[in-house]
């Protein structure tokens, strides 16, 4: 609960002022598409919660080794990550060009984070080569192809769909659990790097998001793709974190 | 068939107390005062509210006299004579006696023959529980009227004396524990009651009850309020697993516990589910004219809300009314004290044809309930 005035332990202590509208107005469809896409968002929030390593979070009994468990099966999303990012700006047309400068920027700015999040995990008492050679979880597997395969069509407007969720697990992690994890566990700083630099930026992202989603979002049939895709990849997203590497050994 | 709030009655014991009273009230810890009351009060902004415990901490109102005093208060005011009540639905976190459940002992005080009763077992959405059979009892038809009544008597496990026995306790552990404090600083006493005909009142305003809908999440979150366990996520054991009652006091396994660190999930589900009510199309958000929530609106003041404005599902702050500041947060109970209040306060315009939507979200395992009303004149 965001209080304001107390920070509570782990909570986040964003004050209404910080995140204060932009006088954005969205079109119908769009608002239409952000409502569905917030249901989304919030059931897949809600049943990481069933995710063992991550309920440990909740309950306050995941350790260091969680952590390492959880940067070696999300490194290899963050590395493809660039990749379906920088495919999906060369699948827009001129029609959108708008669109892919805003996407090329993106990629730009996150495109080498996986080695951040290398440093994470040998700040967390990892070794720099168990985590070189991890190869993806199943659940990576899947969510990479289903990834590739949509960014790989002509004016792939419903990753926007995946992004939503994407960007969105990005500030869960810097805004609820960064700090949560060094107090459970003990870990520094700079264990949560990777984490914490998510959530810089937020409003700025949120605002860029919006203006897209107005500018592509303007029928039933966009609405559904968006939504759609959102579902897929939040699915995929948690079955990559369910999947963790036990059966690969 | 058509089901109407007719009547409506509160009760609130003792005089309103004062943020900087409360303390007398439920006792200084070990006679030293909390270093935490301060910073959660100015948190939940709440200026009054009232106890049924005196400042030596003995009981002056019973969960069941106060919901008692509530209904009668409700019947007296009905146009209908109370032989017709055919239902009694009682709503609490905890009656006086674990059993039997607190409805039977509210209808030998009410001294309602041979009627149908119902106690519900829950926190906060317990009375919606409650409201909503006592509904589904009338769309029925089995019964003309039901009586709705809930009661919270929070204080008893507030007072110095259940921390100051818990010695063995995460509160007797640690300097500043949270968890067990952060409820004692936000709950008080009170009760509501609600009279529910297959009619509106011949005169004043009823409240025609359009839909009552909830949504649990207990199987995806953790707990995050609750009484009966120590607080420790390694030990599994709950109050009556301990060889002695005594032994699970000292252990804080009686104490009221409220993991804040969850909390925040509780906002989200509350905007997952109107979400949903809106994309059925049960709300629409520009038709709300009243929005009654049993939860302090800045707290709302986040991200979320934004985005739901932004999504054009936001209902603007103008609309929303809540008595919770001056009458406290009474559980269960708050709902009914609110619309009770409602109906006859002069901070609202209300007028024949308002929808009025209420919002009860319950943290325990994240229940939140909403129910749609509409004002008609008799």
């Amino acid at each position: 609960m965001n209080d304001g005035e107390i920070s509570i332990e782990g909570g986040g202590t964003t004050t209404a002022q910080e995140n204060a509208p932009e006088g954005i107005v969205l079109n119908s469809h769009a608002q239409i598409c952000l409502q569905q896409l917030l249901r989304v968002w919030l059931g897949f929030e809600r049943d990481l919660s069933k995710v063992p390593l991550l309920r440990r979070i909740d309950l306050g009994t995941y350790t260091a080794e969680d952590h390492q468990i959880f940067l070696r099966n999300i490194r290899q999303q963050v590395i493809e990550g660039s990749r379906w990012i920088a495919r999906t700006a060369s699948s827009f047309d001129r029609d959108y060009s708008e669109i892919r400068s805003s996407i090329i920027s993106h990629a730009v700015d996150e495109h080498r984070d996986y080695e951040m999040l290398e440093k994470d995990y040998v700040a967390s008492g990892g070794q720099l080569e168990d985590i070189l050679n991890m190869e993806r979880n199943i659940g990576s597997e899947a969510l990479h192809g289903f990834l590739m395969h949509r960014s790989s069509l002509p004016n792939p407007i419903d990753l926007l769909g995946a992004m939503w969720i994407i960007e969105g697990l990005g500030e869960k992690m810097a805004n609820s659990w960064a700090e949560r994890i060094q107090e459970i566990t003990g870990l520094s700083e700079d264990s949560t790097r990777f984490m914490t630099y998510h959530g810089h930026n937020d409003s700025e992202h949120m605002q860029r998001f919006y203006a897209i989603l107005d500018s592509v979002c303007i029928d039933e049939k966009a609405i559904k793709s968006i939504v759609k895709t959102s579902k897929v990849v939040a699915r995929l997203y948690r079955l990559q974190l369910e999947e963790i590497e036990y059966d690969l050994k | 068939m058509t089901v109407y709030i007719t009547s409506t009655g509160a009760f609130l014991p003792g005089p309103a107390i004062p943020v900087e009273q409360v303390e007398n009230i439920l006792g200084a810890v070990h006679g030293k005062p909390s270093s935490l009351r301060v910073q959660i009060q100015k948190a939940n902004k709440i200026q009054t509210r009232h106890y049924a415990i005196d400042e030596q901490q003995q009981t002056t109102h019973s969960n069941t006299e106060m919901a008692t005093t509530a209904a009668e208060q409700c019947l007296d005011r009905a146009f209908i004579h109370r032989e017709k009540v055919g239902m009694l639905a009682v709503a609490s976190t905890q009656g006086d006696l674990p059993a039997p459940g607190m409805a039977s002992m509210v209808q030998a005080e009410l001294e309602l023959p041979e009627i149908e009763i119902l106690t519900t077992h829950g926190i906060c959405s317990s009375s919606i529980m409650a409201l909503k059979a006592a509904w589904n009892s009338l769309r029925l038809e089995e019964h003309e009227a039901a009586l709705v009544v809930s009661s919270e008597l929070a204080s008893r496990l507030l007072k110095k004396q259940r921390y100051e026995a818990a010695t063995t306790s995460t509160f007797a552990a640690k300097r500043i524990d949270f968890s067990t404090e952060f409820l004692r600083w936000m709950l008080s006493d009170g009760a509501g009651a609600l009279l529910l005909q297959n009619k509106p009142a011949p005169k004043g305003f009823s409240l025609r009850i359009d839909w009552i809908r909830g949504f649990s999440h207990a199987h995806a979150l953790p707990t995050c309020m609750s009484v009966g366990s120590a607080g420790r996520p390694e030990d599994t054991r709950t109050w009556q697993d301990y060889d002695t009652y005594a032994e699970a006091e000292q252990d804080g396994a009686l104490l009221l516990r409220q993991d804040v660190r969850l909390l925040d999930n509780l906002m989200r589900m509350g905007v997952d589910g109107y979400l949903r009510l809106v994309e059925e199309g049960v709300s629409k958000p520009s038709e709300v004219d009243h929005f009654l929530c049993h939860y302090s609106s800045h707290h709302f003041k986040n991200k979320i809300l934004e985005m739901l404005d932004t999504a054009g599902a936001g209902i603007p702050e103008e609309r929303w009314w809540t008595n919770l500041y001056s009458r406290g947060n009474t559980g269960a109970a708050s709902l009914f004290i609110m619309l009770d209040e409602f109906l006859r306060t002069d901070e609202v315009s209300v007028k024949e044809g308002d929808r009025v939507l209420c919002f009860v979200p319950e943290s325990g395992r994240f229940n939140t309930t909403y129910l749609q009303l509409t004002v008609v004149n008799g």
